[in-house]
């Protein structure tokens, strides 16, 4: 059995987990926690951690103990220098709630890149526990709608500068402005996204620790995440009727089944494909064609294949990336963004056009 | 020796003998002594002692003792001797004193009485002429006679009464003191004639004392009080109080037409929704009041018994609960008034029951000086309450309850240790 950590930082992360929470339980209801159990084949902990406190409160499937507040106003009002500054003042608060739940084989930190708390604590924590700990400890970062500010597109910018300098083992990228399809308005949007990302981290996180046809482990999905340029991505199918195990594969590589833009045939580096299903669906052929066909493109692919009887095929790949353009589109927005808020401070501080306008009263009094 | 005993003997029974004669003479008392001319008589009540003749030169004197006209003793007496006549119940002793010469010679006598209350004496003097010129006493009778002047009379009539008084006896009535109560069931309408003394009535003389008229004042059959005379002799003796007779009067209710008494008649049920209830069920019931009669009823109460096994649970407005007991109480009930009253019970325990409703009312028959009062009570039907659907349930043993709850405790216990393990803040 594995002994899994996860983290979740700042809103966002604190909802995937929140999310993965309640998917552990099986149930579709918000009251499945009082009659279920957290089917997680693994030893998996969870905490997240906030700056807000009404962030923690709104969570229902995590447990008290494990929602760790740091003090401070409300948030750090999206600012990542503030954020750092809170997380070196309570360092020792968080890494001693990790201390006390024992020793992990694998590390996974949630948060998104664009916000205060999530994007400055994220790659600190990394740092702390890289140091600390001798387990690979993977990033699952969300990056923003690209409307959703200048200040949002420079911390996502930095943030994931931040990362990869943090000794993080892997970032696996999920991208809101390319989930945007799911459509629906913005909170059904945003908790579509964490469903989609938690449905693919328990599938992950079941398939490390499953007995297999055949087999992929720990070791495979670091082999996995080593390659290519330190970030990755997941892809994920889940048939709801009887589909071929072909399709399912070929869904999964898709964009609609991918969490971040890429074309997985030029831009991807190794691939570990999971599937799972009835036995009747997993024809072995079509499983091999369609992992050749990747291969062929990528180099070497992972596979393993857990038999569920009853269940329709379901097919999650982890994908790591050598390029990701729309990675560099993002930070050439960045740029403009840093660019713009770096002109409109300057602006700010100069005063001139506040002070024209003030002068204007010079030598005058009021009348009534 | 022997001699002397006997001397000492003898006086000591001389002396004793001596004390007991004395103590007989002590009984006797003194009336008179001194002297009585001859030809005039010394009387004591009814008794006259006339000297008739005085003899001086025998020294001795000649008595006559009279009671009243009646001569009863004539003794001669020498001097020093005496004689006794019987005195009512005593005995008077006369002793002749000594005899003096003169125009009309006198006798001196010592009269003595005994066995006599001195007190009792109301004459005793010299009677100049002797006891032909004596005053004596009598007994004087006053018969009173109250007479009417109607004996059957009407409710409203007025009758007259009248009072006489005559002295049938032999002594003038003296200090005559008449009274006359009041009599019941009569008012005095007039007094024409009071005389209430005190007054004198001669031997045989006749007096009316009252007349006056009274009014009867209810119908009945009454006796009029005796009208009562005190009174005393010539010689001042009081006699016992005489009454008059006592008429009886008869007074008829007049012929009054007679006035139709009113009712008031409250008709009342009591209706149950239904006489078979399952166990916690619910009854209503329903009290009709209906005024049938002419008159109008007033403090109206209505009370309903709930018997054990059944729980009120609610009612009309009307209905207060008062020491436990649904009560209805109406001021007034009008003639040809209706009202209804609905409550509900709720069937508590198995068994059958009835539901009782009693009613108490007052009306006025418009005859009768007092309020009428009425009481009456109306029962419903059987009510017959069965077990309920989840009667069977509670008969169950203790354990078919205990493990569901056991399973409920530890499901709350459980949603609560889970909502506390993910609660925060």
């Amino acid at each position: 059995m594995l002994n899994i950590l996860m983290v979740g930082n700042g809103q966002c992360g604190n909802r995937i987990i929140d999310a993965v929470n309640k998917q552990a339980f099986g149930g579709k209801t918000k009251f499945a926690k009082f009659y279920s159990k957290q089917k997680f084949k693994s030893r998996v902990e969870t905490i997240v951690v906030n700056t807000a406190i009404n962030d923690l409160k709104e969570l229902k499937h995590t447990k008290g103990k494990d929602r760790i507040h740091i003090p401070h106003l409300h948030g750090v009002g999206a600012n990542r220098n503030v954020g750092k500054s809170v997380f070196t003042e309570n360092k020792d608060l968080i890494m001693r709630q990790i201390e006390d739940r024992g020793s992990f084989d694998v590390g996974f930190v949630v948060t998104s890149a664009s916000g205060g708390t999530g994007s400055s604590f994220t790659p600190m924590l990394i740092r702390e526990l890289k140091e600390r700990y001798d387990f690979p400890v993977y990033a699952i970062v969300v990056l923003p709608f690209r409307e959703e500010g200048t200040l949002y597109l420079q911390n996502a910018a930095f943030c994931l500068r931040d990362m990869r300098d943090s000794g993080a083992d892997g970032i696996i990228l999920a991208d809101n402005q390319f989930l945007k399809q799911l459509g629906g308005d913005i909170e059904s949007a945003y908790n579509g996204i964490n469903d989609m990302i938690a449905e693919r981290v328990l599938f992950l996180l079941d398939a490390l620790d499953s007995d297999m046809m055949m087999v992929t482990d720990l070791g495979d999905f670091k082999t996995v995440m080593d390659g290519g340029a330190g970030l990755a991505t997941i892809g994920f199918y889940r048939a709801d009727k009887d589909v071929p195990v072909k399709t399912a594969i070929q869904k999964a590589l898709s964009p609609s089944g991918l969490l971040f833009s890429t074309n997985v045939y030029d831009e991807a580096s190794r691939a570990m494909i999971i599937i799972k299903g009835d036995k009747s669906y997993l024809s072995i052929d079509d499983i091999s064609n369609e992992v050749e066909k990747l291969s062929t493109a990528v180099g070497h692919v992972f596979k393993g294949i857990i038999v569920r009887n009853g269940e329709y095929p379901q097919v999650l790949a982890v994908l790591t990336l050598e390029s990701a353009s729309e990675l560099e589109k993002l930070y050439s927005i960045a740029v403009d963004a840093i660019q713009y808020e770096r002109e409109k401070k300057a602006r700010v501080e100069d005063k001139k056009e506040v002070d024209k306008a003030f002068s204007q009263l010079n030598g005058l009094e009021p009348h009534y | 020796m022997v001699k002397l005993s006997r001397t000492f003997l003898l006086v000591v029974c001389s002396i004793v003998l001596l004390a007991m004669l004395s103590g007989s003479a002590t009984a006797r008392v003194e009336i008179y002594n001194s002297t009585i001319r001859e030809g005039n008589g010394y009387q004591m009540n009814n008794y006259v002692i006339d000297v008739t003749d005085v003899f001086v030169s025998a020294n001795t004197a000649s008595f006559y003792v009279y009671e009243k006209d009646e001569k009863i003793k004539s003794p001669l007496l020498s001097i020093n001797d005496s004689f006794t006549f019987d005195f009512y119940d005593g005995e008077v002793e006369l002793k002749l004193i000594s005899v003096t010469s003169g125009t009309l010679p006198l006798a001196k006598v010592l009269i003595t009485v005994s066995n006599y209350n001195i007190a009792d004496l109301y004459a005793n003097e010299v009677i100049t002429g002797g006891h032909e010129y004596a005053t004596y006493s009598g007994t004087p009778v006053i018969e009173l006679t109250k007479t009417v002047d109607e004996n059957s009379i009407m409710v409203d009539d007025i009758i007259t009464v009248t009072v006489t008084a005559k002295n049938t006896g032999d002594d003038k009535a003296t200090n005559v003191i008449f009274s006359d109560p009041k009599q019941e069931h009569f008012i005095l309408d007039k007094s024409i004639l009071e005389q209430t003394g005190p007054m004198s009535l001669d031997i045989g003389a006749s007096q009316t004392v009252f007349v006056y008229m009274l009014k009867a004042t209810e119908a009945g059959s009454f006796i009029l009080k005796s009208s009562t005379a005190s009174f005393s002799n010539s010689a001042n003796q009081a006699f016992p109080q005489a009454s008059s007779n006592t008429p009886t009067i008869t007074v008829t209710a007049p012929d009054i037409p007679e006035v139709p008494k009113k009712n008031a008649v409250l008709e009342l049920s009591t209706d149950i929704d239904s006489i078979t209830v399952a166990r916690n069920d619910k009854i209503t019931a329903t009290i009709n009041i209906k005024n049938t009669g002419d008159a109008p009823a007033s403090a109206v109460w209505v009370n309903i018994i709930i018997p054990q096994g059944l729980e009120y649970v609610g009612g009309d407005s009307a209905i207060e609960i008062i020491g436990g007991v649904p009560k209805i109480y109406m001021e007034s009930f009008g003639k040809n008034y209706e009202n209804e009253f609905t409550y509900t019970v709720k069937a508590s325990e198995l068994g059958t029951y009835t539901l009782t409703t009693k009613l108490a009312y007052e009306y006025d028959n418009g005859v009768d000086a007092e309020v009428q009062k009425v009481s009456t009570e109306s029962v419903t039907e059987s009510i017959y309450v069965q077990k309920g659907k989840y009667d069977e349930l509670l008969e169950q043993p203790i354990y078919v309850y205990l493990l569901p709850l056991m399973v409920i405790v530890m499901i709350v216990a459980w949603i609560y240790h889970r909502h506390n393990q993910y609660k925060f803040g």
